[in-house]
């Protein structure tokens, strides 16, 4: 046995696809999709899960370090090669964590097959097309917009300067090529499934969806319409946030996350 | 033999009403700008006028006519390269008529397949068919994911060469618009099929493409060192595929107003700088959304650094223009002169007249479309 620091990056081997993955903590294990910028790694609220979980942080197909398979060009196309990532790692009794179109990845994995799956947690999650506000445009406003619509109150983001830095030309082509991906497979429906809210139906893994109220760019309501879809799941709405509640309020995030799993 | 140059009328047909002022409150001058400033009684005048200087170019000698498509676009009335076609054949009587082009990717390209034939029937044989992929709001407008618009636009362009070629009816067993049965009864005139022709500005894949394909290539108006390094990668390509490109592979479009005196046309020509402030102003993912360009073509651009560039994003006077040779006005004798230095540095063989913009008054370019084809070009072509 080695002992491996928190957070490390490794590679798994799914069907001959070189995934890159970082991982770390103890315990059941939970492995968390990210959204449709692509993954930022070990991130603080991952730490914090990896107290009492073994926390699996994959970049999915397309994004970052991860090549992409020629097949794969739909979101129910990144589900399926997600599960194979699953039965790759021989996980079993899984929490799946997801957030905006990494919730929408989860959700359609949890519809296609929940019988792995210990636990659901979708977090602002794309998917699902609200029936009164809109899905904000992601792709055709500029990186400023786009910071702006992320976040309700910059000034509660831990490392603000961060996000908002300059990107050097190798993080620029990293940007560019996972917006190539996420152009591929959200702009059309946009950012949604039609049919979701209705395969969600067979979904019996106990859900928790947490939401930021202020969410801009997928509005509140599609919390409530997931909470809809899914019978016996919980909505928390986290006030003051925007759209990534496990940076801009991450101790009210992980408090929510762990209250609802231990519950179970 | 050598290619004899053919000089060609092209006009974007643009609502010339429109000013900086109406344009300034928006985003962007395309996506953005409400179609409340199109009055169609306007339009109906407009296009009026466009069609007489169609026959008049005719007439006065030019080889042939060109025209194109654009939507959401103030600047280019056109949004069906083929109606405005249809136009031309029955407004002339012996032009060419290059459509450059139909945006293939965004259109059913069996419909568009037989169109262009039918097209090609009614003129008697006097089509070029261009292919184009669009800017990337003709792909926005018309609903399609960015990422779709590079494969889209091969599968459709070598849907429509079958079209015109095989004997229907027959499968197509493509990705984005799989036939069973495809058995399109109009074919084209001409043998094997209309000339195709492939346009671009600054992007070395297009110049690619069209060489490996055997397509002329036209140069909407690049400044010329870019154009020249565009055409070196045009005639490397061409060595690679083991044939020797000429200037029959290459045309030039150049923005061009010819008056009685040089004085007129000064005055007449500033318009070629009409709102251009605006026609592409808006955030940049309009004009390169995510995906429209592959990672090869980021590739390519990577790999051919071009000391050029096109005129886009390089602020320069109308003064500076025309030094560069990007804008010519004159009288008949300094335009020939003008185009004269073209010719040599460029060698191309065709030259594309974008001869009106914005709101120059119909009887100026009238007057021009005389001049250059009753003076300039017998000029120009004794050499």
């Amino acid at each position: 046995m080695t002992t491996v620091q928190n957070g490390s990056r490794t590679t798994v081997n799914v069907n001959g696809t070189a995934v890159e993955m970082y991982s770390g903590g103890n315990g059941p294990p939970l492995v968390f999709f990210h959204g449709a910028g692509g993954s930022n790694g070990w991130q603080p609220y991952h730490e914090d899960l990896s107290a009492e979980y073994t926390v699996f942080v994959p970049s999915q197909p397309g994004f970052n370090g991860t090549e992409s398979p020629d097949w794969v060009k739909t979101i129910t196309d990144v589900a399926h090669f997600n599960h194979m990532f699953i039965d790759a790692l021989g996980l079993q009794d899984i929490v799946l964590m997801g957030s905006s179109m990494g919730g929408w990845v989860s959700a359609e994995m949890a519809a296609m097959d929940d019988h792995n799956i210990d636990a659901l947690v979708l977090v602002d999650a794309a998917g699902i097309r609200p029936r009164e506000g809109q899905i904000a445009e992601i792709f055709m406003v500029s990186a400023d917009t786009r910071l702006k619509q992320r976040f309700h109150d910059p000034g509660q983001v831990e490392n603000y300067e961060h996000y908002a830095r300059e990107l050097s030309p190798e993080e620029q082509l990293v940007v560019h090529s996972n917006a190539i991906m996420a152009s591929q497979l959200c702009w059309k429906p946009y950012l949604h499934n039609p049919s979701l809210p209705h395969t969600l139906s067979r979904v019996e893994t106990p859900t928790l969806i947490v939401w930021g109220n202020e969410d801009a760019i997928i509005p509140v309501e599609c919390g409530h319409l997931f909470q809809q879809a899914i019978q016996g799941s919980q909505l928390r709405i986290i006030d003051n946030c925007g759209h990534s509640p496990a940076v801009e309020k991450r101790g009210e995030f992980v408090a929510a996350v762990t209250g609802f799993l231990n519950s179970l | 033999m050598a290619h004899d140059l053919e000089v060609f009328w092209f006009s974007e047909q643009p609502y010339g009403h429109v000013t900086e002022d109406d344009l300034a409150p928006y985003e962007s001058g395309r996506m953005h700008f409400p179609n409340t400033y199109f009055d169609p009684e306007k339009a109906h005048v407009l296009y009026s006028n466009y069609h007489d200087q169609y026959q008049l170019a005719d007439e006065a000698g030019f080889d042939g006519i060109m025209s194109n498509e654009h939507h959401s676009s103030y600047w280019c009335m056109k949004p069906s390269v083929n109606v405005d076609a249809a136009v031309i054949t029955q407004r002339t009587k012996r032009a060419k008529i290059a459509m450059l082009g139909n945006v293939i990717a965004v259109n059913d390209p069996v419909k568009m397949a037989e169109e262009i034939a039918m097209l090609d029937c009614i003129s008697g044989g006097r089509i070029i068919s261009g292919f184009v992929r669009g800017t990337a709001v003709e792909t926005l407008h018309a609903g399609y994911p960015p990422t779709e618009n590079r494969p889209r636009f091969e599968e459709a362009h070598d849907l429509i060469v079958k079209c015109w070629t095989e004997p229907g009816p027959f499968r197509w067993e493509g990705e984005y618009w799989p036939h069973r049965m495809v058995n399109p009864w109009v074919v084209p005139i001409q043998k094997p099929h209309p000339p195709v022709w492939f346009p671009g500005t600054g992007s070395p894949e297009s110049v690619i493409w069209a060489a490996k394909h055997r397509y002329p290539y036209m140069n909407l108006g690049s400044l010329l060192d870019l154009t020249k390094q565009l055409k070196g990668i045009y005639h490397e390509t061409a060595a690679a595929e083991g044939y020797e490109a000429g200037p029959e592979h290459f045309g030039y479009l150049i923005r061009c107003l010819v008056a009685d005196t040089d004085e007129r046309a000064q005055e007449i020509g500033r318009t070629f700088l009409w709102t251009e402030n605006h026609r592409n102003r808006g955030p940049m993912e309009f004009n390169d959304p995510p995906g429209y360009q592959s990672r090869e073509a980021l590739r390519i651009k990577m790999s051919r650094p071009l000391i050029g560039t096109g005129t886009m994003g390089r602020r320069m006077s109308y003064e500076d223009l025309q030094d560069a040779y990007n804008i010519i006005v004159g009288s008949p004798e300094t335009v020939t002169e003008k185009l004269r230095h073209i010719r040599r540095d460029l060698e191309p063989g065709y030259i594309l007249i974008y001869g009106n913009e914005g709101h120059m008054p119909h009887e100026d370019v009238m007057r021009s479309v005389e001049l250059l084809g009753t003076k300039v070009i017998p000029a120009l072509k004794e050499g």
